[in-house]
């Protein structure tokens, strides 16, 4: 298992968004699949933040316009949900389970691990945004507790020696 | 038609009425936040609990329908009071309390229902969450944010989605951190944008305008309508020892529901400007005051002595001055009359049903104007008028369209005498023979037609400043000094009743009923007088 | 019992089409089409199958609520936004047997008369949304789905929607609001989704579990489900076991099993040297069980007598290394963190109770504490609230204030703050309060 890196596209190429003919393409896909129009917005959402690694204020606008809603009532959804980033993250997200069962089972233990390794805090990026801790609420995987989730994949049973290995795999081929 | 009975009050309500309004109309007040009679119902709040007799859990009264044979306790029931205290208690936990320096105190209610329904102590010691930076914030032309205060019952987001249409607010994040918003800190520009803070129940959202200037307990509301355009939105005019503080939306389904435009809610300031206090007489380029009796005098007597008399009235005036204008002047004295009506910029307004109604001029009342069978001119045709050579030429409103203040105008107005009526600094001041003052809409009573065809009343608010006097008043006192017994009229009132017994478009309606309350229209700010 | 949900676990290559063919897969589905829609849901109302996702409300009474005379269209949904902590059983179940579930989703909506269905999967679960999507790319083209199903003229398309991180979107109305491209603000109810569901229209809402219960029962027949289990707590079911047990994971057994059962026999019991202090028995959202009640029978009624409830089947067994009051504050910081807001009672309430007890671990705990606990979960749930989140956070944490009171009570005695270390509970973390987003 090899987790892909995050490439998120730097905020300054983000103002004014406009979507290609691929991405444009994959919309009216999506919009297919629904009554609405609206209904493409979180499917449409994670197809910008796949493109271009998060969703910036440009591209809020962009889908707005696109789905003929205002960009507050996107915003709106962005920020209700907590997997949209809305500022660039780095190439790595490490998302730490903090609840019940992975915090009995040694998720605790694996945060503070990160905090001492990486040197930053939970919510924020190493300085060659390479890594970015977060804690995270229940991943739905407490069976195999503790479970980091690393961008899209799940990382279970964790050891702080497994851990380091797999922190040592993602920064060597980056 | 379901009857139902709330706290032993028995009242019949049309079907689909929610117990909220079933309540009000018999009389019991069910608290509540988020609920608004003219927004969705979201049923979020929770403090509108009551008690359904054989339902084993409370029953939120928005979102609850009144059927037949219900039996309903709000504040006879302990289960509910209890339920009430607890969600006041939960609202406080995180509120910053700071109603001293809170320009929604007075008004606001989470301080009334935090007497009605909440409790004198609470249980909350933790530190309260703020939100740091959004606590005095201007996020648009007209409306501030303090964000710290908000009780999160979204009625500002659902005006903006529901009624102005412009989505421009929303909630960011998620429950207890969730805040308003505006996309990435952009204005909130929005033509409607204050009525956001109209609906907001606490101080989170107010205006700008209005904000520090007056304690809301101090203000008295005198029944008037926007002068802003022709749509006629009905409106309370909030004032203080004869200063007009605000315009605030007075409930009419039919036009504005409990909604105003922002133009026509920022023209309150305009009803303060009073400029000319007094009658004048200029000749020889020198102005000299005079008092009424001498100018109407001296009027009456140009009057009846002049071949050819011009008039040129306004769409601002009431029917009744209108009314009077056409009976001394066009009537009686022969003489030219036309009501000039400025298009200005396309307004419009949401009812209650949800359509917009749209403008068809700036004025309150043109359509009256037309309804009386004046000649009703834009700027072209009141320009052609003037070009008309006349004996005396009587502008009854300086304000009556833009056109009068142009050079063109004065041009042809100083041809020949001119009496004017006005408020404000004119040009035209300095051109007319005789000027008389004449008051704001504040002072002014009377009726004036919507262009939906309603006659709606003002009322005033404070007598006029200076010697000011009111243009229905100047038109009767003018009839007295000219002979005219039958036009000098003790109140508006008479003259109205004169007009509905002669004019077929106002036969059967009666001053009494024109008012345009009733006992339930809604108003959330029930303390101002 | 042999493996009725879990019968892939384990196989070779379990998820291709062709491996659940071999073991009859899609059987059930030939079958329903002869029978024809009412057949189907008599046949699932007699099996008295009861919903998998924690409300155990009967799922053939459920879909009988959709309007048969309704002209427009219908939709299913399933419910894969498995959220609930301790859960996580319907992962298991794409993991090993995609096709399980794309045919009860069909039999489902052919049930109800859907020609659309959707896979609501939580956004994390991106793997499991691409083994949903191949799935659907493969039974596509067999015929089991599409324009015309097995030639029987029936049409059906299956989309996989991916939520965003939302615990709330669990919630079928929740859901349905996100489906719509909208906050998952739960509606009010009624109407009902069967009545008013998603884009208006009937909509019936069902777990993963759930569905993948319903090829079976359909080939197998209602009396042969109804024979597992007890009398109107019939069939298998899933048991997600997590925390301090010596093998966690997901099993298989019928409704009934004694909660000991599932901890000592199937999950190699408490691990050395420790043992059982408490255990949530249907996700973190049931009333807190103590070690005194773990005989209890692990079903819907037997739960609901024992003052908890089955709930997802989430059990999250916690042993004597445990501090409860940080188990709580643990669960506490999940429900503030998902609140969705709208109501004041569990907005404010969810909030309040982390303050509180993060202030006793701190070590500045109040006498008056577990009263105003209690006070808060008293007024947060049972109808205060438009959904039951209210309740989700209100009874595990009363259940703590009250089983465990003695614990904290010596908490907020406790004077100086505790070593982090000892701690089962994380700091607040991102920016407190989120603000900034």
């Amino acid at each position: 298992m090899s987790t892909a890196p995050i490439a998120a596209t730097p905020p300054e190429q983000l103002q004014s968004v406009v979507f290609d003919a691929t991405l444009e393409g994959r919309i009216r896909e999506l919009l297919s699949r629904y009554p609405t129009t609206r209904a493409a917005l979180l499917p449409v959402l994670w197809l910008c933040q796949e493109r271009y690694g998060w969703i910036s204020p440009g591209v809020v606008r962009a889908v707005a316009e696109r789905l003929g809603e205002s960009p507050a009532t996107v915003d709106g959804v962005v920020t209700f949900y907590t997997m949209f980033y809305t500022s660039p993250p780095a190439r790595y997200v490490l998302q730490v389970c903090e609840t019940l069962s992975c915090a009995v089972c040694g998720g605790a233990e694996l945060l503070h691990h990160l905090e001492k390794r990486l040197g930053v805090k939970a919510g924020e990026k190493t300085a060659d945004g390479l890594f970015q801790i977060v804690g995270v609420q229940c991943l739905g995987a407490c069976g195999s507790a503790p479970v980091v989730q690393v961008n899209d994949d799940y990382y279970e049973n964790l050891t702080l020696e497994r851990l380091d290995a797999l922190l040592d795999e993602l920064a060597g081929r980056s | 038609m379901p009857k139902v009975t709330i706290d032993g009050r028995e009242v019949e309500v049309a079907p689909g009425t929610n117990l909220i309004e079933a309540a009000r109309a018999a009389g019991v007040d069910v608290p509540y936040f988020c609920y608004h009679p003219h927004l969705s119902i979201v049923g979020q709040c929770r403090i509108c609990m009551v008690e359904i007799v054989g339902q084993p859990r409370l029953a939120i009264a928005c979102a609850t329908p009144a059927t037949d044979g219900m039996v309903v306790k709000s504040d006879s029931s302990e289960r509910v009071k209890e339920a009430r205290n607890a969600v006041m208690e939960f609202l406080l936990a995180n509120h910053p309390l700071d109603c001293p320096v809170c320009d929604q105190a007075g008004e606001c209610l989470l301080q009334d229902h935090s007497l009605s329904d909440g409790t004198d102590l609470t249980h909350m010691v933790e530190t309260r969450r703020t939100f740091p930076g959004y606590e005095r914030r201007l996020i648009g032309p007209h409306v501030v944010q303090n964000q710290n205060r908000c009780i999160h019952c979204s009625r500002c987001i659902r005006f903006t989605q529901e009624i102005s249409e412009t989505a421009a607010l929303t909630y960011k994040s998620r429950g207890n951190r969730a805040f308003i918003a505006t996309h990435d800190g952009r204005p909130f520009d929005d033509p409607f944008s204050a009525c956001a803070a109209d609906v907001c129940p606490v101080g989170a959202l107010t205006v700008r305008e209005f904000r520090f200037r007056k304690r809301a307990w101090r203000l008295r509301s005198t029944p008037s309508v926007c002068p802003g355009c022709s749509i006629g939105c009905n409106l309370w005019l909030d004032h203080h020892e004869r200063v007009a503080y605000r315009f605030t939306p007075r409930e009419n389904p039919g036009i504005n529901a409990t909604w105003l435009c922002d133009h026509g809610r920022f023209l309150a300031e305009h009803a303060n400007h009073q400029h000319v206090l007094h009658p004048q007489r200029r000749s020889g380029g020198q102005g000299s005051r005079v008092g009424w009796a001498e100018a109407l005098r001296a009027l009456a007597l140009e009057l009846k002595a002049v071949r050819t008399l011009r008039v040129v009235a306004s769409a601002n005036l009431t029917n009744e001055s209108l009314f009077l204008a056409r009976e001394l002047f066009v009537r009686q004295f022969k003489a030219e009359m036309v009501v000039p009506a400025h298009v200005g910029e396309a307004r419009r307004i949401k009812n209650a049903r949800g359509e917009w109604l749209h403008s068809v001029d700036a004025h309150p009342n043109s359509t009256g104007a037309r309804r009386l069978g004046l000649t009703v001119v834009d700027a072209e045709g009141l320009a052609r008028f003037l070009y008309g050579a006349a004996d005396l030429t009587l502008i009854l409103d300086t304000a009556a369209h833009p056109f009068l203040a142009s050079d063109e105008a004065l041009q042809l107005l100083r041809v020949g005498p001119t009496a004017a009526c006005g408020r404000v600094d004119h040009p035209l001041n300095h051109v007319a023979g005789w000027l008389l003052p004449t008051p704001s809409l504040a002072s002014e009573e009377g009726t004036f037609t919507s262009s939906t065809g309603a006659v709606q009343r003002v009322e005033p608010a404070w007598a006029p400043a200076g010697e000011a006097r009111p243009s229905w008043s100047v038109l009767a006192l003018l009839a007295r000094e000219s002979g005219l017994s039958a036009f000098d009229l003790p109140g508006p009132a008479h003259v109205f009743s004169l007009i509905s017994s002669r004019e077929k478009a106002f036969a059967g309606l009666e001053w009494e009923k024109l008012g345009g309350l009733t006992a339930t229209s809604f108003r959330e700010r029930q303390h101002v007088g | 019992m042999e493996p009725v949900l879990l019968r892939a676990r384990g196989v070779p290559d379990s998820r291709a089409v062709d491996t659940y063919l071999s073991a009859g897969g899609y059987q059930g589905l030939r079958k329903a089409l002869l029978l024809g829609p009412d057949a189907v849901t008599k046949e699932v109302l007699d099996s008295d199958l009861r919903g998998r996702g924690g409300a155990g409300f009967p799922t053939g009474r459920k879909w009988t609520f959709v309007p048969k005379d309704h002209p427009g269209p219908r939709y299913l949904i399933c419910n894969a936004d498995e959220s609930e902590p301790g859960t996580f059983k319907d992962r298991e179940i794409i993991e090993h047997d995609p096709h399980m579930v794309l045919e009860g989703i069909a039999i489902a909506s052919y049930a109800i008369r859907a020609n659309t269905a959707y896979i609501y999967i939580r956004g994390e679960f991106v793997r499991w949304a691409r083994i949903l999507e191949q799935a659907i790319a493969e039974a596509r083209a067999r015929g089991f789905l599409g324009p015309d199903v097995l030639g029987s003229g029936y049409g059906l398309d299956i989309w996989v929607h991916r939520g965003a991180g939302a615990y709330i979107c669990g919630e079928e109305t929740a859901l349905i609001e996100s489906i719509e491209g909208k906050r998952g603000f739960p509606r009010l109810k009624p109407p009902f989704p069967a009545v008013v569901g998603v884009f208006g229209k009937p909509t019936v809402v069902n777990n993963v579990e759930t569905l993948a219960c319903v090829p079976h029962i359909i080939e197998r027949g209602a009396a042969w489900f109804a024979s597992i289990g007890r009398p109107k707590n019939t069939g298998p079911k899933l048991f997600c076991v997590s925390g301090h047990v010596r093998r966690p994971g997901v099993v298989e057994l019928p409704l009934g099993v004694t909660f000991r059962e599932i901890i000592e026999e199937h999950c190699g019991g408490i691990r050395d040297g420790h043992t059982l202090k408490a255990f949530f028995p249907g996700g973190s959202s049931a009333p807190v069980m103590t070690a005194a009640e773990v005989d209890v029978r692990a079903d819907f009624d037997a739960c609901a007598e024992a003052g908890t409830m089955l709930g997802s089947g989430g059990v999250i067994v916690l042993d004597d290394s445990v501090d409860m009051v940080g188990a709580a504050a643990n669960l506490a910081h999940f429900y503030a963190h998902e609140s969705c807001g709208q109501c004041t009672p569990c907005r404010e309430g969810s909030d309040w109770c982390m303050d509180i007890l993060d202030r006793i671990l701190d070590g500045r705990g109040r006498a008056e504490d577990p009263e105003t606990l209690l006070r808060i979960c008293r007024f947060a749930s049972q109808g205060m609230t438009i959904c039951p989140l209210g309740d989700a956070f209100a009874l595990p944490i009363s259940s703590i204030v009250k089983k465990f009171h003695e614990e904290l009570e010596s908490a907020i005695r406790r004077a100086a703050p505790r070593p982090q270390s000892k701690l089962p509970v994380l700091p607040w973390n991102g920016p407190r309060p989120g603000f900034g987003a």
